[in-house]
């Protein structure tokens, strides 16, 4: 496809993700200096805030104000200590691509992450990466070394006032640990259960110092950013969520990818020009968008925009797409996202830890085909209780899907 | 490697309890109880706080585990790609049941996304992973381990 705009994937398959030299010979590091000589942590953050970058984990946050938030936080404490984390913590079922981000040019990654941390005035930085994820973590370590060779990380960066330390952080295996909260506490050395916000970790984070903790798809975007400003990022893309979005769309799909495409995009296009269509033989029944805790897709709805959105039916969430065809046993698919909060649960909130092991029992039920009508009123209950009570978002993950399908592939009714 | 060894390549600090607990229950299989009071000791915390930690993550093991252990993933992309016909396959060969720990020698676990979602289903023998996996193809690689 012609007039591509590539931002993040822009080096993939055209240079060697394990040399430095190779990244700088390809532009890398350009904005790091740019920042370093030409511009302020103020003026950085000013042209962030203008771009309208979104956070990319899938809260859609805006990462200008957030930066910000840290930036301007007095160094209260003793020893003025303020930290950034980069959170690698992808555990997202359909969502790897952090993972690609990493496997293909990590180099942009840390470039990113150097320059958030330099702006919100952090000496120390955290990259917390999913524990199964240990090839990534030794590319990035690699990384870390080289640009520490080079003078890009460390004390005296470029000869500037700025200085640096980055810690490869490996994470062990909760997916509850990409709430930003739990993976604080995880790196603490707690149990990684989310805490009550507010304080918001900008003020009270990581040791109860100022913390930014940024998803590294975000952070991907910042060098594009600082190079070629604020205004420029701002009109790719929609109004509401500019810049563009790596999808990973799998499934009953020709060709199963991660694609870097403008945020903006129909779910359409995405299906038909970027994965190939359907597969032989395969009628598309639904989508599912945003990996496990994401919302279903009707055939009737595909022509639905791809946008961070406030007001949105349908929220992106990581950006994962599963195309699912006719032939799916839906039972299946009900198991599989219940079985996998109930595991994933961390247990700290009643309505969560209950109701994810009971919504399992009835999933289970149901695949055996032994629902009763107890169960039909209890689903009802336990679902309006996961989405309305429950302590942190992931409980009203669990329900998001199940209610889908209940709702819209009306899987109760051959049961009546 | 003794615990005392493992423990001297981290400074005490409470940041480094998760990287030891991961570290000892890698090399040991497990994290047993004295090996946890030495690390509170290490780490001038309560053993309840170790313990604390270490049970609430998937890749540290606070009990021994058997000698085979066998982890199919179940995310949705995976049982999209017939996961499920993958874990029955394996409990009709070996007679276990998913989660059960009633057999010493043998687990069959159901775990959540491991990031390979482009090339499912994955099966994880001993720590060794197995992508695209089909259900014919199953009792060929258990067969390498039984």
């Amino acid at each position: 496809m012609k007039n591509e705009i590539k931002i993040i994937t822009k080096n993939w398959g055209q240079i060697n993700p394990r040399r430095i030299e190779e990244y700088i010979s390809a532009g890398g590091y350009v904005a790091l200096k740019k920042f370093i000589e030409k511009m302020t942590p103020q003026s950085a953050v000013e042209e962030i805030k203008i771009s309208g970058l979104c956070g990319r984990g899938g809260a859609g946050f805006s990462t200008g104000v957030k930066l910000e938030s840290v930036q301007k936080e007095p160094a209260s404490s003793a020893d003025g200590e303020k930290y950034f984390i980069c959170n690698l913590d992808e555990s997202e079922p359909g969502t790897y691509k952090d993972r690609s981000i990493v496997d293909n040019d990590p180099h942009l990654l840390l470039e990113g992450i150097i320059i958030s941390s330099l702006i919100i005035g952090a000496k120390k930085t955290f990259i917390y990466i999913n524990g199964n994820y240990r090839k990534q973590a030794e590319i990035l370590g690699q990384a870390v070394e080289q640009a520490r060779e080079k003078k890009f990380i460390g004390e005296k960066i470029l000869n500037s006032k700025y200085n640096l330390d980055i810690e490869i952080f490996s994470g062990a295996g909760a997916y509850i640990c990409g709430e930003e909260t739990a993976l604080i506490n995880s790196i603490e050395g707690n149990r990684g259960e989310p805490k009550m916000r507010p304080p918001f970790p900008t003020q009270c984070g990581l040791f109860g110092r100022p913390t930014a903790v940024n998803n590294a798809e975000t952070i991907a975007n910042i060098p594009w950013i600082i190079l070629n400003g604020g205004k420029a990022y701002a009109k790719i893309g929609s109004k509401k969520s500019p810049g563009t979005k790596l999808f990973i769309i799998n499934g009953a799909v020709k060709n199963p990818c991660v694609a870097e495409v403008p945020l903006g995009v129909k779910l359409e296009d995405l299906i038909e020009k970027y994965a190939g269509g359907m597969q032989e033989g395969k009628e598309f029944w639904f989508a599912q968008v945003g990996g496990s805790s994401g919302r279903l897709v009707l055939q009737k709805d595909l022509k639905m925009k791809m946008e961070y959105d406030r007001d949105g039916k349908i929220p992106l969430g990581s950006g994962a797409i599963l195309v699912v065809d006719k032939t799916m046993d839906i039972h299946e698919l009900l198991l599989s996202w219940a079985s996998f909060f109930r595991r994933e649960s961390c247990g700290k909130c009643a309505p969560c830890r209950e109701g994810t092991f009971r919504l399992y029992e009835i999933a289970q039920r149901l695949k055996d085909g032994e629902i009763s009508e107890r169960d039909k009123t209890a689903l009802e209950d336990i679902l309006w209780t996961l989405r309305n009570t429950s302590f942190c978002p992931l409980g009203k993950f669990a329900a998001t899907a199940f209610s889908d399908a209940i709702e819209k592939l009306k899987l109760l009714q051959k049961y009546e | 490697m003794t615990t005392e060894k493992i423990l001297l390549n981290f400074d005490p600090k409470m940041k480094n309890l998760l990287p030891a607990l991961k570290k000892i229950s890698a090399c040991f299989g497990y994290v047993d109880e004295n090996a946890a009071q030495k690390v509170a000791d290490y780490f001038f915390v309560p053993l309840s706080k170790v313990f604390e930690t270490a049970s609430f993550y998937d890749l540290i093991k606070t009990k021994k585990q058997p000698s085979l252990i066998i982890q199919v993933c179940s995310g949705a992309n995976c049982a999209v790609e017939s996961a499920y016909k993958i874990i029955r396959e394996i409990e009709n060969h070996l007679h276990i049941k998913a989660g059960d720990e009633f057999n010493p020698n043998v687990k069959l676990e159901i775990i959540s996304c491991l990031g390979q979602c482009g090339s499912g289903p994955v099966m994880i023998v001993n720590g060794n992973v197995f992508t695209r996996v089909m259900a014919s193809n199953v009792v060929g690689i258990l067969q390498g381990y039984l």
